[in-house]
């Protein structure tokens, strides 16, 4: 049976469809037959980052008002098998997508795949709150700062309110954060909330961290997944966090600052 | 409580009972005024519009006759049960006991300030009753707490949700995140940090306090004086701390 999984934060610009798009990656590259689902309808971006977007014909919401079929819309990944993407439409709104449709669309696609990942729009709104409705687990992207965590909480909320398994009051569903763009050097500084601060107010689950890093742009701007720059340490982050989704018990990296030489390893300094 | 000594024998007992009432104060006579806000309402918060029986308190219209049948019409049409009519001229008494409604005497001018200071904050969120005069000894501070349970919550309350007691006491056990509300008739009790607001004794009851493992809270409230985290000692942020009412204002002690 397929798992649904959301990847949502409220708060815009944290890195939802960059995760979405590198933790599909990273599931599909083990062998696990994986869709990722762009929400975003009316501002698509899901096919840039995945560098699908010369090859997009039909989106969710012509399979959702029957002009088209699912299978004509499922984009297949170049890259990794078992890796597909449905796109969102770049013309319509929110209002396109209606709840029995989504669920039509996400009940084929069950059968079929072992996960599916719903790429959610910033926000609370209709598509979000869609993007959420029918998922099993959720990830929770956050940013170590105020506005973030505060929106990433608000959204925890929801979660436990306002989806199908909240309202049927089955197993809720299972929610993991994953904190992105953590950068220690600027977390000792004080510039940026610590992993220990962000943890204690969202109370759920670490999935994983991933550090601000050159190869996350990069990545973006050459539509290639950073899962696949396995030699940068985004890369090996998200591939951990894959491995963690799956179950896999995987020490933290990246949380500390880098020790600079022989002097701080002396001194035992720049660590906290 | 009661002495019933041969109880076999008795069909009923009188007790004396101070129940929760909402009051419904009436500012327009005019019955199709009154649906329209109550459909709106109704909108608002549906969970409130149970047959909930209310008071329709008709204290401040200035119209010796008024059509007590149709808005008692439209309170039921809208879920809410009128049960008794406070105030109002002879003919009013007459056609509420014609309805088959009770009729209480208005309260006098002090108290109806003091019940309209009291009441004014709470019934925009909470879900349950207001206070009311069911009779002219009943509201006192310090009932309410004693009247209803205590309402135990479990997990975090995050930025955007409201968890309220609306007659007794409340007891988080977790943190009450930025952005959350939690609100009791009586006290509030939080085994975690106090980040979001918290609102005690939201019928006006004064005697009951605010405590909690961490304070950094938005917003204390008891009986409707508050104070925001800018009022707030800085020195007794981030550690244990116990919110009271005394000699007018609100008082934060550290909690040992």
């Amino acid at each position: 049976m397929a798992k649904i999984i959301v990847v949502t934060s409220g708060k815009g610009g944290v890195g939802k469809t960059t995760s979405a798009a590198a933790i599909s990656t990273g599931l599909a590259l083990r062998g696990k037959k994986t869709v990722v689902i762009d929400f975003d309808v009316g501002l698509r971006n899901l096919d840039l980052i995945m560098g699908c977007e010369r090859r997009v014909v039909y989106d969710l919401v012509n399979v959702i008002q029957g002009e088209a079929g699912l299978n004509q819309a499922l984009i297949r990944d170049k890259r990794v098998e078992n890796l597909f993407i449905l796109p969102a439409s770049q013309t319509r709104d929110k209002d396109a997508l209606t709840q029995e449709g989504v669920a039509e669309v996400l009940d084929k696609l069950k059968q079929d795949f072992d996960f599916i990942l719903c790429d959610s729009p910033a926000g609370i709104e209709r598509g979000a709150q869609l993007a959420m409705y029918f998922a099993d687990e959720a990830i929770v992207v956050t940013n170590p700062e105020v506005s973030s965590v505060r929106d990433s909480d608000r959204i925890l909320g929801l979660l436990a309110s306002k989806t199908r398994r909240a309202e049927e009051s089955s197993d809720p569903i299972k929610e993991h954060l994953l904190v992105t763009r953590y950068n220690p050097e600027r977390v000792t500084s004080g510039d940026m909330l610590t992993l220990d601060d962000i943890r204690e107010i969202l109370a759920i689950n670490l999935l994983g961290l991933i550090p601000e890093s050159e190869a996350v742009l990069r990545a973006s701007n050459q539509g290639v997944p950073v899962t696949h720059d396995i030699s940068s340490d985004a890369g090996q982050a998200y591939s951990d966090t894959v491995s963690r989704l799956l179950g896999e018990d995987m020490p933290l990296r990246f949380h500390e600052m880098q020790r600079k030489g022989l002097i701080s390893r002396m001194f035992g300094g720049g660590r906290r | 409580m009661s002495l019933n000594v041969d109880s076999a024998d008795v069909a009923f007992t009188f007790k004396g009972g101070m129940l929760p009432m909402t009051v419904m104060e009436l500012s327009s006579a005019d019955p199709e005024h009154i649906r329209r806000q109550l459909a709106s309402k109704l909108s608002q918060s549906p969970a409130f519009f149970q047959h909930t029986p209310v008071v329709l308190s008709v204290e401040k219209l200035d119209e010796p006759h008024l059509s007590l049948e149709r808005i008692c019409a439209v309170c039921r049409d809208h879920k809410l049960l009128p049960v008794a009519v406070r105030g109002g001229s002879e003919p009013v008494r007459q056609s509420a006991w014609a309805l088959g409604l009770g009729w209480f005497a208005p309260v006098d001018e002090s108290r109806a300030q003091m019940l309209k200071s009291v009441s004014s904050e709470p019934v925009a969120s909470s879900e349950g009753a207001a206070p009311s005069a069911l009779g002219d000894e009943s509201a006192e501070n310090g009932e309410s707490s004693a009247l209803g349970a205590t309402r135990v919550y479990r997990g975090t309350v995050r930025s955007g949700q409201q968890v309220s007691a609306s007659s007794g006491d409340l007891v988080v056990i977790g943190a009450v995140n930025a952005g959350a509300e939690v609100l009791a008739a009586g006290s509030i009790h939080v085994y975690g940090a106090l980040r979001g607001r918290a609102l005690a004794g939201i019928h006006g009851n004064m005697q009951a306090g605010i405590y909690c493992r961490e304070l950094t809270a938005e917003l204390l409230s008891v009986a409707g004086n508050y104070k925001r985290l800018e009022d707030i000692d800085s020195q007794l942020l981030g550690a244990p701390a116990e919110v009271h009412f005394t000699k007018e204002q609100l008082e934060i002690k550290p909690l040992n």
